[in-house]
């Protein structure tokens, strides 16, 4: 347990300097040391697959040293990871066992029997985490409204608690219909195998998610206990090696909410920390919005093999209620299930394309330029990097526009070949469409852009929102080099650059506050609504959040507690969050709460309705806040490498622009406003200001993109 | 490969990936909207751009059988008002013999307008939960006229430059058993469709209504292209092929479809003559809705990433005779015309797997089981619940299984969340769970079937369902063993009685309808398929110790192992016994003694 005092900078007292965001990647563990004073370092180490703490020990140690600190100097460590993640995907999680509702045990593989793929002859369903044998049946049976059916009989109970034993099995999921009405049945058959197999992990669906949806909640279940184990394991060795190397403080870990949590709750509740790595960067551009006073933002991350979107609205970010991992994410993920293993928890909501500077170019059949799914990832990569790689991809073709440095990236430690990506583009691309080479690469500068513009629509408008009321707030390693164009076509007119924009996600680690999230499925309409019920319900989740803070050293007047409620029109599909006005219900409350539904409801979709409103669940976020802000005033690079002097060279605009000679300068020098054309040339990444925009440094040491009128 | 001038093929394609995710928009637009399960969660819709000429540029990625179907029924709107088209307008059509498919599915269409000039059309079908006529869900069987299966829309204004027609709207209200559910999922279509125009009209700000409408036509073109360079790159020759439907619920007599597929260069043509007389009973598919069907079996058969448009009908053509099962004429009634599409598509396949024997897998179940229950709760308001335990599971195919429970490839149906029917409806859910042996035999065996079955909890209610595959089995290909049959069995744990693929009857409170799907077909020869394979299915219990021996397999102790003596032995005998293996894919009845129903 290292539940100190000082948790999050809770205390008053404020005893080191610098903390630590960890970010694993498939490729790279990102590490970003932010100070107090807002001086950062960046370190970039190699990712360590067999064994992930490595790679995190090692960027830390080079870290401390390069910056001269003793471990002891160290405040905080927060991790995103992949762990669960890779175990799901991989397989490698726990042999787990389910007990289930009699005549239910192929819920969990049936799964809602969509598939991912229209039209696809060979589909094949994802293998299921728990194999039939290991789903165990028990006569028992619940209404939707919670009265006992049919009892739970003891007898099958300790037949299957024999199997259990018989098979070795070390996790146990259990999920029974209609628990979220009345978890008795769980309840017991908790105590039974706590009582039975002492030593085996459980995980219960009414405790982990009372929501209503039986295979959503089954397979919720059981992904906490398939990872649950592995993720214990990883945590508990990295605290270990973090104390061993002097470094004694919490480690928090990102959940894909976009809250942090304890290690100890990541622990028991591994699914609030599935996806957590993309959700840190959109945390990060969250808190970098409430410091630059913008409350509505788009986040575009562009990296390697894909591109992501996410929306900030309000100074709120935007939390889906469920999303399938490793369901090939893509915008079509709405409407195309069954890829994945669905997990029921709230996690900031991205949409994603295969649309990164890796993806790879081509023309169809019929005569169209098409570029990825398939990419040319790390290895051999784009066709400039001259490491074998034939087929042309984005990367080539923002090369061939002059968009990235021809000679090389990395401030120049790694060369390009510039005339090899012209061949590829011209052979595969120009030759074949009869297009120059000139028209060849912007086509594909402007197909994967349009891609891209999709994973932002899928979050705006596909909402009912205007994308032209957002700032866009880019990073990931390409996110500069396309945002304006992108903005240009949705047109949005403000764009932010944050600094070090190549390992953004890390930063978000070091701004996100800790967060606990409850929910219960309270399935009412507001006619049936028995007030005194549903307070109780809102004060046991409160007390559960509060109760959880305090034991992290966060004294009441630094607990932030919001309640939401997910409610719709009788008799309507999904659900819509809205926030709950007051804090109590009563009838004055549900006039409130209905108003605020209409007005939520006819920005999505259009229209408000006159029918009678339904509660499906009551949500409590708890939070717990710093006594100082997590964001510095202003961040400054202490990374060692200088600046590139300025430079110029030719650079391609688009039909309208052509090619213009255009300034080549280095972040610092946009202290001054400067118009486009212009490139700005930083160590991981580049960001283009075409004509017509205009490019400055504000406060934070951000760029500031803006459209001239 | 043919250009149009001035249009660049990059520009095409931002446009084309522009309009199908507008089309998708307006599909989460429609989930989140409705009020149905069946549109809600069972999801059956879809959404669809047009162009000014009434052809399709773009489908939301929401079901492939549909994606034929729009166009037809907008040409009627189209042939019916001529000019007398209107900004503002909105356009209803849910008539079988004006383009549209069964009653159920409603039709509503938006033209596009920018200065008063026509440019394009939004759609989005759904299928209503009730529609009227004499049985609730509107999916009855055993109709023998159109007239019987509900109200009957044809082309009509819904909108009238904005205004809405406020008679047709009582009309509606008045007619169907659930109007809140069908008129809330009405809005919810009329939201998609208007949110579509939204969009498409983005694009003209961006793009100009010239350059647009160009572009609109020559995406078709270019899907037109890529279908044709896919045809070309198939087989020519002539393959047939014969699948059945067992029988109409009125007579016992089979109903043949029979098809011949002619391939030549870069067109298909689909030929039916030949196929039975139209039923008297309501499961014939009207003409536009075969083709749908056929156009969907061939997309996945060529390549399912082909955008959904009118492009990719053009290279095929269908032929069917007037007054046959597959073109039947008024006052025919169709309300369970889904049941005949199915089985048009497993004709396609069952044909191109004559000509793709390496590619195409062998029949997915086709239960096609859907099954409504509507009554009077005690205050007199109506229920109708309707859902789809629908084609089922895959057949093995030439590198996999199929996949258990899974949807057919020309579909894409979701499953209802118990809980959330348990929550909405009188009815309670005891069991889902797949049926063991129900796959057919195969070095690739068939995906399970699903059993699914229903209790009312309320005084009484009629059940009507339409189902199939009790009498003809799903078809192995290359050798391999038909999946077993569908069936439904009343009061399993009482009478248990077998009832017929379709029927109507009253019920009443605790009473169970226990539907069992059919499996898929089995794919090559059962006694190629790896012994351990047919072990590791006897471990997880979706393949019995009894099951095994159709593959040869002997399996026993504890824990089971493969007896690999025996194995070796049974298999040299049976493959004396049985003499050669037929490879090409042929249609068995089923006998009571393979797949006796008795699910484990």
């Amino acid at each position: 347990m290292i539940r100190a005092a000082n948790f999050l900078g809770a205390s008053v007292v404020r005893m080191t300097r610098f903390r630590a965001g960890v970010d694993i990647g498939g490729t790279f563990t990102d590490v970003v040391f932010l100070g107090d004073d807002g001086s950062v370092l960046v370190r970039k180490v190699a990712s360590t697959p067999d064994d992930y703490a490595e790679a995190v020990l090692n960027g830390i140690s080079l870290g401390i040293e390069e910056l001269g600190l003793s471990p002891g100097d160290i405040g905080e460590v927060s991790h995103g990871y992949t762990v669960a993640t890779n175990a799901i995907l991989e397989g490698k999680g726990e042999r787990t066992a389910l007990i289930t509702t009699e005549g239910f045990r192929d819920v969990l593989e049936l799964a809602r029997i969509r598939t991912p793929r229209l039209y696809d002859l060979y589909y094949q369903k994802p293998v299921p985490l728990v194999e039939r044998r290991l789903r165990f049946e028990v006569p028992e049976r619940m209404t939707f409204q919670g009265e006992v059916l049919k009892p739970l009989s003891e007898a099958s109970l300790s037949e299957v608690l024999d199997r259990i034993e018989a098979s070795g099995v070390r996790s146990v999921a259990v999920s029974l219909l209609h628990s979220y009405a009345n978890p008795s049945h769980e309840e017991r058959i908790t105590e039974a195998v706590r009582e039975r197999l002492p030593g085996v992990t459980l995980s219960v669906s009414s405790e982990l998610l009372p929501e209503m949806r039986e295979y959503e909640r089954t397979s919720t279940t059981v992904i906490n206990a398939y990872v649950r184990p592995v993720v214990a394991e990883y945590l508990s060795q990295l605290s270990g090696e973090l104390r061993k190397t002097g470094i004694g403080v919490p480690l928090t870990v990102m959940q894909s909410n976009g809250g942090l949590a304890p290690v100890e709750s990541a622990i028991e509740k591994p699914i609030y920390c599935i996806e957590s790595g993309p959700a840190a960067g959109v945390v990060g551009a969250y808190h970098l919005g409430k410091r630059l006073g913008i409350d509505n933002i788009l986040t575009f991350d562009m990296g390697g093999t894909t591109a992501k979107a996410s929306m900030i609205e309000d100074g709120e970010m935007l939390l889906a209620p469920e999303y399938e991992v490793g369901g090939g994410m893509s915008v079509g993920h709405r409407l195309l299930k069954g890829g994945g293993y669905i997990l029921r928890v709230p996690s900031i909501d991205l949409a994603e394309v295969s649309a990164g500077g890796g993806s790879i170019v081509w023309v169809d059949r019929g005569g169209s330029l098409q570029s990825g799914p398939q990419s040319a990832g790390a290895v051999p990569g784009p066709v400039c990097y001259g490491r074998g790689g034939q087929e042309p991809t984005v990367t080539d073709a923002n090369v061939s526009l002059g968009y990235l440095n021809p000679d090389h990236l990395l401030g120049g430690e790694f060369p390009l070949d510039a005339d090899a990506a012209a061949r590829a583009l011209r052979d595969r691309v120009g030759g074949p469409l009869g297009m120059s080479d000139t028209e060849a690469a912007n086509g594909v500068h402007l197909l994967v852009n349009s891609n891209m513009a999709r994973a932002l629509r899928a979050v705006s408008t596909e909402r009912g929102r205007d994308p032209r009321r957002f700032t866009l707030v880019a990073f990931g390693g390409g996110g500069p080099i396309h945002a304006a164009g992108l903005a240009d076509s949705l047109g949005i007119s403000r764009i932010v650059v944050p600094p070090s924009p190549g390992v953004f996600s890390a930063f978000g680690l070091l701004f996100a506050d800790l967060e606990h999230h409850f929910v219960q499925t309270h399935f009412k309409a507001f006619a049936d609504l028995d007030f005194r019920e549903a307070n109780e319900i809102l004060d046991r989740l409160r007390g559960e959040g509060r109760e959880l803070l305090r034991a992290e050293g966060f004294d009441d007047s630094r607990h932030q507690v919001v309640t939401q409620l997910d409610m719709k029109y009788v008799g309507q599909t999904s659900e819509l969050t809205v926030s709950m006005p007051q804090s109590r219900f009563g009838p004055e409350a549900l006039e409130e709460i209905g108003a605020g539904y209409g007005v939520e409801h006819e920005k999505t979709y259009g229209y408000q309705s006159d029918e009678p409103f339904q509660l499906v669940n009551i949500r409590v976020v708890a939070r717990g806040l710093s006594d100082e802000s997590r964001v510095p005033e202003r961040i400054v690079s202490v990374s060692g490498a200088a600046e590139p002097a300025s430079t110029d060279r030719d650079i391609y605009f688009g039909r309208a622009g052509g090619w213009l000679r255009t300034p080549v300068v280095g972040r610092s020098s946009l202290a001054v406003r400067s118009e486009g054309p212009l490139v700005v040339e930083e160590y991981d990444s580049t960001t283009v200001v075409p004509p017509g925009w205009t490019a400055s440094l504000d406060d934070l040491g951000n760029i500031a993109l803006e459209r001239m009128e | 490969m043919t250009e149009r001038q001035g249009l660049d093929p990059v520009t095409r394609n931002i446009i084309k990936n522009y309009l199908e995710s507008a089309a998708d928009t307006m599909a989460v637009t429609v989930v989140r909207t409705a009020r149905s399960l069946v549109v809600r969660d069972n999801m059956d819709f879809s959404t669809a751009i047009f162009n000014a000429d009434g052809d399709q540029v773009a489908q939301g990625l929401t079901l492939p059988f549909h994606m034929g179907a729009m166009q037809p029924a907008l040409d009627a709107v189209r042939k019916h008002f001529g000019d007398d088209v209107r900004p503002g307008d909105i356009f209803a059509n849910n008539d079988p013999y004006e383009g549209a498919s069964h009653l159920p599915d409603i039709f509503l269409f938006k033209p596009i307008f920018v200065n008063e000039l026509l440019m394009g059309w939004t759609c989005v079908i759904a299928h209503h939960t009730d529609i009227g006529g004499r049985v609730a869900g509107g999916n009855a069987c055993d109709n023998t006229e159109i007239y019987q299966e509900g109200l009957r829309l044809p082309p009509i204004k819904l909108y009238e430059e904005g205004r809405l027609n406020a008679a047709v709207w009582r009309i509606i209200e008045k007619n169907v058993r659930v109007p809140d559910k069908v008129l809330g999922d009405i809005r919810a279509q009329l939201s998609a469709i208007r949110q579509g125009e939204r969009e498409v009209l983005r694009l003209v700000s961006d793009h100009g209504l010239e350059n647009l409408k160009n572009y609109m036509t020559d995406i078709i073109d270019y899907t037109e292209r890529l279908t044709r360079a896919e045809i070309e790159g198939l087989p020519d020759g002539s393959w047939s092929f014969t699948d059945y439907v067992d029988d109409d619920g009125f007579s016992d007599d089979p109903i043949a479809i029979k098809l011949r597929v002619t391939i030549e260069g870069d067109e298909i043509l689909l030929d039916f003559t030949g196929t039975s007389p139209q039923a008297k009973g309501s499961i014939n598919p009207n003409f536009a809705f075969t083709k749908s069907a056929a156009y969907a079996a061939l997309k996945g058969l060529t390549n399912p990433g082909i955008t959904a448009n009118a492009g990719f009908f053009r290279p095929i053509k269908v032929i069917a005779t007037p007054g046959s099962y597959v073109n039947p004429q008024h006052p025919a009634p169709v309300a369970a015309r889904g049941l005949g599409g199915f089985r048009v598509a497993h004709t396609v396949f069952g044909a191109m797997a004559k000509a793709l024997p390496d590619r195409v897998p062998a029949a997915w179940g086709g239960g096609e089981i859907g099954a409504s229950f509507g009554g009077y709760y005690p205050d007199g308001k109506a229920f109708v619940f309707l859902e789809f335990n629908n084609d089922g599971p895959r057949g093995g195919g030439p590198y996999a299984d199929g996949a258990d429970g899974a949807t057919a490839p020309v579909t894409n149906q979701s499953n209802t969340p118990i809980e959330s029917i348990e929550a909405d409806q009188p009815l309670r859910i005891t069991r889902y769970s797949y049926v063991p042996d129900s796959g057919g035999a195969g070095v690739f065996r068939g995906g399970l079937g699903v059993i699914r079955e229903y209790e009312l909890t309320a005084a009484e209610a009629s059940v009507q369902i339409r189902s199939d595959r009790n009498k003809f089995l799903p078809w192995g290909a290359q050798g391999g063993s038909p999946g077993s049959q569908t069936h439904s069995i009343l009061n399993p744990d009482g009478e248990n009685r077998e009832l017929p693929s379709k029927f109507l009857m009253d019920v009443k409170r605790g009473d169970v309808y226990r539907s069992v799907q059919a499996g898929g077909g089995g794919y090559g020869d059962p006694l190629e398929r790896d012994p351990e394979a047919v072990l590791y299915d006897v471990l997880q219990e979706k393949v019995t110790v009894g099951g095994a021996l159709e593959y040869g397999v002997v399996v026993s102790g504890e824990p089971p192992e493969v007896d690999v003596e025996s194995t070796g032995k049974l298999r040299d005998r049976m493959r004396r016994e049985r003499g050669p293996l037929t490879l090409e894919p042929r249609v068995e009845a089923a006998s009571e003694a393979r797949h006796p129903g008795v699910v484990l």
